[in-house]
């Protein structure tokens, strides 16, 4: 009887055992939601990747942050577009956002918000859900740019950001979680040449070019040679990302012998994109100058004119005239009769540039890169700016002859850009 | 051993009444989109929903008797909150974003209700 008993417990058992594996195998794919499955593992179910170039120069003035009337301002914008996902708590337990698939961040979440950077911020409430990575995820953030001044978008990230408990502005110095990534990166492919703070005092950087210009960049100053900007400004996060990308060719060093092209600094093309845009935001960091920025203006190149013989002329008397060859040499050879005393900002002896062999040219050699260097001037460097004194004509005829000097050294201007 | 048996058998059911509601409550996912076209006569609506990175067009029939609705601020003294206010199918333009929740019927995706995100 009791056997029989235990038998009978013994297939029911089964039977449910059974039926459980049964319900876990032909339950319905969960597959259909749009939403990122995993977003509860990550803080607000956000992934805070760096902003895009076109976004990465827009930081919010610090004032803006512990602005009352800023902060007013954006309670008003948030309360009647925002919260309806985001929550009046910012706890993005908005009605609408509750039944979203990819729920809206939490705002009273320090360390979250901390992560994010300004200029992503920025990017994030003006672009919306409506770029990647945010839109293969299913956001359905919607973007603002085109109902909400800058001016309002600072507002209401002012507000937002006084859910999360921070009184400070919100910048990379008061949350160095933002740009640890960044960080990382500093700290494995730059801190040899520019040094831990950044002041360009890297241990492998006076190997380089001993007691000699160019040494590595002084990211703490206020001068930085290859720019798109007036002299006298910071570049841009794009001309930043312009050197990473391609490095600095230069006449070389007993260091650059391995590196392609002689550069002093090596590419970093190979680099994913984000994170070369992670460690320009930490190198940033180093010069809050950056952060000061109002209104930044870049120098536009026109679209090169065709070059003809009159050009060459043209820029043949300006060469003379603009006193090139007082440095460059007459045939642009850097022999020029001032060339031996040129010092840079620091005092060290730095050498006119061989215009001859345009694929040493530290800021490119394709006629626009000339072109800009010309308009640009090279801060810390005796090479001035001619945005003053020559028109763009002038400038695109100086460019042909410049390239011409090297023409006349069996070498052309494509070989130079390769 | 029958004491193993009876707790195998407990434990089982606990196991059984724990799994079985997540197993139906699986077939329902929220979803949210784009709206790209509205038909009010077969009640249904097309989104265009995004997702790991790619974009398709998802039409979510409307139950007999399902609501759209939209949030608004209520009106009501000492009440901030948000109130619903439901809305003829046919008020839903193209372009806003909604999301519902959907429950996998045969080949239909169907929504009880559909609720509107952003109306622009």
């Amino acid at each position: 009887m009791t056997a029989m008993r235990a038998k009978t417990l013994t297939v029911a058992a089964t039977a449910l055992l059974a039926l459980i594996v049964g319900l876990w195998a032909f339950r319905p794919p969960a597959s259909r939601a749009n939403g990122d499955k995993d977003h509860d593992k990550e803080k607000g179910g956000h992934a805070h990747v760096p902003a895009p170039l076109e976004y990465a120069d827009i930081h919010v003035p610090l004032s803006v942050w512990t602005d009352h009337a800023m902060i007013a301002r954006g309670k008003g914008i948030y309360t009647t577009r925002c919260a309806v996902c985001h929550g009046d708590q910012g706890d993005g337990k908005g009605p609408a956002g509750m039944a979203l698939p990819l729920k809206p961040p939490d705002f009273r979440d320090e360390d979250g918000v901390a992560e994010m950077r300004d200029n992503y911020w920025f990017w994030r409430v003006s672009e919306g859900g409506q770029v990647e990575p945010f839109k293969g995820k299913g956001s359905a953030m919607p973007p603002w740019k085109g109902e909400l001044s800058v001016e309002d978008r600072w507002a209401v990230m002012a507000y937002q950001h006084t859910y999360s408990g921070h009184n400070g502005p919100h910048v990379p110095w008061e949350h160095p979680g933002s740009i640890a990534v960044g960080r990382d990166i500093y700290a494995m492919a730059c801190v040899p040449c520019h040094g831990v703070v950044g002041k360009g005092d890297g241990s492998v950087g006076p190997m380089l070019a001993p007691r000699r210009a160019p040494q590595p960049r002084d990211f703490t100053s206020s001068e930085f040679k290859f720019r798109s900007t007036p002299s006298g400004q910071l570049p841009t996060t794009a001309d930043l990302f312009r050197t990473l990308t391609e490095g600095v060719r230069s006449e070389g060093g007993p260091m650059t012998i391995g590196l392609r092209g002689h550069r002093i600094m090596p590419s970093f093309q190979h680099m994913p994109v984000a994170q070369r845009l992670e460690v320009l935001e930490y190198v940033k960091s180093f010069n809050r100058t950056f952060w000061d920025r109002q209104e930044i203006k870049v120098v536009t190149v026109p679209t090169p004119p065709a070059m003809t013989p009159d050009r060459l002329a043209g820029g043949k008397k300006l060469y003379a005239d603009a006193e090139c060859l007082a440095c460059h040499g007459e045939r642009g050879r850097g022999d020029g009769p001032s060339a031996p005393t040129l010092k840079d900002n620091r005092g060290l002896p730095i050498a006119a540039t061989n215009l001859t062999r345009p694929e040493r040219f530290k800021n490119g050699a394709r006629p626009e890169d000339i072109y800009r260097t010309l308009v640009t001037g090279l801060a810390g460097t005796p090479m001035p700016s001619y945005a003053d004194s020559l028109e763009p004509d002038q400038v695109w005829d100086l460019v042909y002859y410049v390239l011409s000097l090297s023409q006349d050294q069996g070498r052309t201007a494509g070989t130079a850009a390769r | 051993m029958r004491m193993t048996v009876g707790t195998l058998l407990v434990l089982l059911a606990i196991v059984t009444v724990g799994t079985f509601p997540a197993g139906v409550a699986a077939d329902e996912e929220p979803i949210s989109g784009t709206v790209k076209s509205v038909d009010s006569a077969a009640q249904t609506l097309t989104l265009e929903v995004a997702s790991k990175g790619k974009t398709r067009d998802v039409v979510v029939h409307m139950k007999p008797g399902a609501k759209v609705v939209r949030f608004a601020r209520s009106t009501e003294p000492g009440k901030a909150g948000f109130i619903e206010q439901e809305v003829p199918l046919s008020a839903v333009k193209v372009g806003w974003i909604v999301s519902a929740t959907t429950k996998h019927e045969g080949n239909r995706e169907v929504a009880e209700q559909i609720k509107i995100v952003v109306e622009r």
